[in-house]
């Protein structure tokens, strides 16, 4: 138990208790709900900017998840399947925009395309979900690639030898094996896409987007520009439960927290 | 025939990886030559440039991400192998607040963090984010699913009848099969730690206390482009270090197949 004591502590400060305070910080007086009470989760969705960021959210959720998923299996098997000279450079390339910080990155990508797209408020979603994509896929590619590489060499060659070739192998054996790591995968770029932040925020300042352009900048709105802590934590909380069910479902289905009994 | 078709494919894809790099590459050409033909002379005029408030973003920056990061890195791996190769209370119910408080939005835990910081007389200070930086979930959930994976129990056992007690599995066991895990774990710690905005944003006021990507997004024109390039450097070297870990496989043990 000692262990896991620095661990616990942090997790405590600075995960259950901030967790905590949020949920009871709900019932707390707001300016849509004076009185103050759990009603508040409720309220906070008829703020007349939750609609059409949802629907900001559910275009990532539709374009930007799957493909990135999409992307980053098919980047790792092909840099799996083949020997190719230059793979370091290769994921240290991909890696690139995801290690620029989010100024770095909207700078690129507004001076690269900037000059050929007239970009405004009917297509900067495209925009929006490109930064996103090309900020986070690097960084999976890197995981999912680690994880391709564990698989056993011993099961690629008996596979082979039963005459799998290349496509066969990546559909039946690798990405079974690795399905916990996409389960991961889908449970964090679903949260990712639903509380977008960084991107709209930083294009903001490019006068591309409104400063609600998503959720989690209208409760940052709430919380820290118009001190309704209340509010901005609601809308968090609600933000929270699309991840939570996913996660749930992914816990349940899976062996995701099922170990061996070998202690 | 079936030799030929199998190396066609292989060209095919190495032809499609390397446009693809390229792709990816270009704008990143483009950002070398923003930053300038002359990086060294920049990064001086850049150092003068008010005050020198850039290199006092770049000592805060490079101090709260390498005591944040030995912070993170220690317990988030640790905790990942506790949770998932010993017996401990509250185990699920652990992983399931890990699970949760990855997912939660900044928003709704900057606040809290806040007021939990202000109580210890931390806000403002470089120490207080370290501390709100220091836990590190997305760690702790790699940490776990690599050992409950790839560390064989047939070893725990064995460790077990050799008379090993939990720090001794952790020691002789965990930590020498564990280095490819450590180097994924403290790459994505720095990266996130360097990069991290949101949470700096609130918990820090003062400009002087600011870190590189606060500071950001003051600066205009050709600084951005070079400090943009400054902060790349630290996480390029990084990955290159770790690079002979990744190769090797992020989740691969010490019994394979």
């Amino acid at each position: 138990m000692v262990m896991l004591a620095p661990y616990a502590a942090l997790m405590l400060f600075c995960g259950f208790i901030p967790l905590l305070v949020s949920i009871r910080e709900v019932a707390n007086p707001s300016w849509i709900n004076l009185e103050g009470s759990y009603t508040t989760l409720f309220r906070i969705l008829k703020d007349f900017r939750v609609v059409p960021d949802l629907k900001h959210a559910l275009f990532l959720l539709a374009v930007f998840v799957p493909f990135t998923m999409v992307a980053v299996l098919a980047v790792s098997l092909l840099l799996d399947s083949t020997p190719v000279r230059g793979n370091t450079l290769m994921r240290l390339i991909f890696i690139l925009p995801g290690i620029a910080s989010g100024g770095i990155s909207i700078m690129v990508w507004m001076f690269f395309l900037g000059r050929h797209i007239t970009w405004d408020g009917g297509n900067v979603q495209w925009l929006i979900a490109g930064i996103a994509f090309s900020s986070g896929a690097g960084s999976w590619i890197v995981i999912q690639y680690g994880s391709l590489r564990s698989i056993p060499h011993e099961v690629i060659e008996a596979a082979r030898v039963d005459g799998c070739n290349r496509l066969q192998l990546a559909l039946q054996i690798k990405i079974p094996m690795i399905a916990r790591y996409i389960g991961y995968m889908a449970i964090l770029l679903t949260a990712g896409a639903i509380q977008i932040y960084a991107e709209p925020a930083l294009l903001t300042g490019w006068g591309l987007t409104s400063n609600w352009w998503s959720l989690n900048q209208v409760a940052y709105s709430y919380a820290f520009q118009t001190a309704d802590f209340a509010g901005g934590t609601a809308l968090s909380l609600d933000m929270l439960l699309p991840s939570v069910i996913i996660g749930i479902i992914f816990v349940v289905r899976t062996d995701f927290l099922k170990r061996d009994s070998y202690q | 025939m079936m030799r030929n078709y199998e190396k066609r494919n292989a060209v095919l894809i190495k032809l499609t990886l390397w446009a693809l790099t390229i792709l990816v590459f270009l704008p990143f050409l483009w950002l070398l030559k923003e930053a300038g033909p002359n990086y060294l002379v920049s990064i001086k005029y850049l150092s003068l440039d008010q005050n020198g408030i850039v290199m006092v973003w770049l000592k805060n920056s490079a101090f709260f991400t390498l005591a944040a990061l030995f912070i993170s890195v220690l317990s988030s791996i640790t905790a990942g192998f506790v949770l998932a190769i010993l017996k401990v209370p509250l185990r699920r119910f652990m992983l399931f607040v890990t699970l949760i408080t990855m997912l939660i939005p900044i928003t709704a835990m900057a606040m809290p963090l806040y007021v939990l910081i202000d109580k210890i007389h931390l806000n403002d200070n470089i120490w207080g984010l370290i501390i709100a930086s220091s836990y590190y979930p997305f760690g702790t959930f790699l940490s776990y699913l690599y050992f409950v994976s790839a560390l064989a129990g047939d070893l725990v056992g064995m460790g077990r009848i050799d008379g090993l007690g939990d720090w001794g599995l952790y020691w002789h066991l965990g930590i020498p099969l564990s280095k490819a895990l450590w180097s994924i774990v403290i790459f994505f710690s720095f990266l996130s730690l360097w990069n991290s905005y949101q949470l700096p944003k609130v918990l820090l006021n003062d400009p002087a206390h600011s870190t590189l990507p606060m500071g950001l997004e003051l600066l205009y024109g050709n600084s951005t482009a070079i400090v943009g390039v400054l902060m790349m450097l630290p996480i390029i070297l990084l990955y290159l270090l770790s690079q002979r870990s990744i190769e090797r496989g992020i989740f691969s043990g010490a019994v394979k197949g």
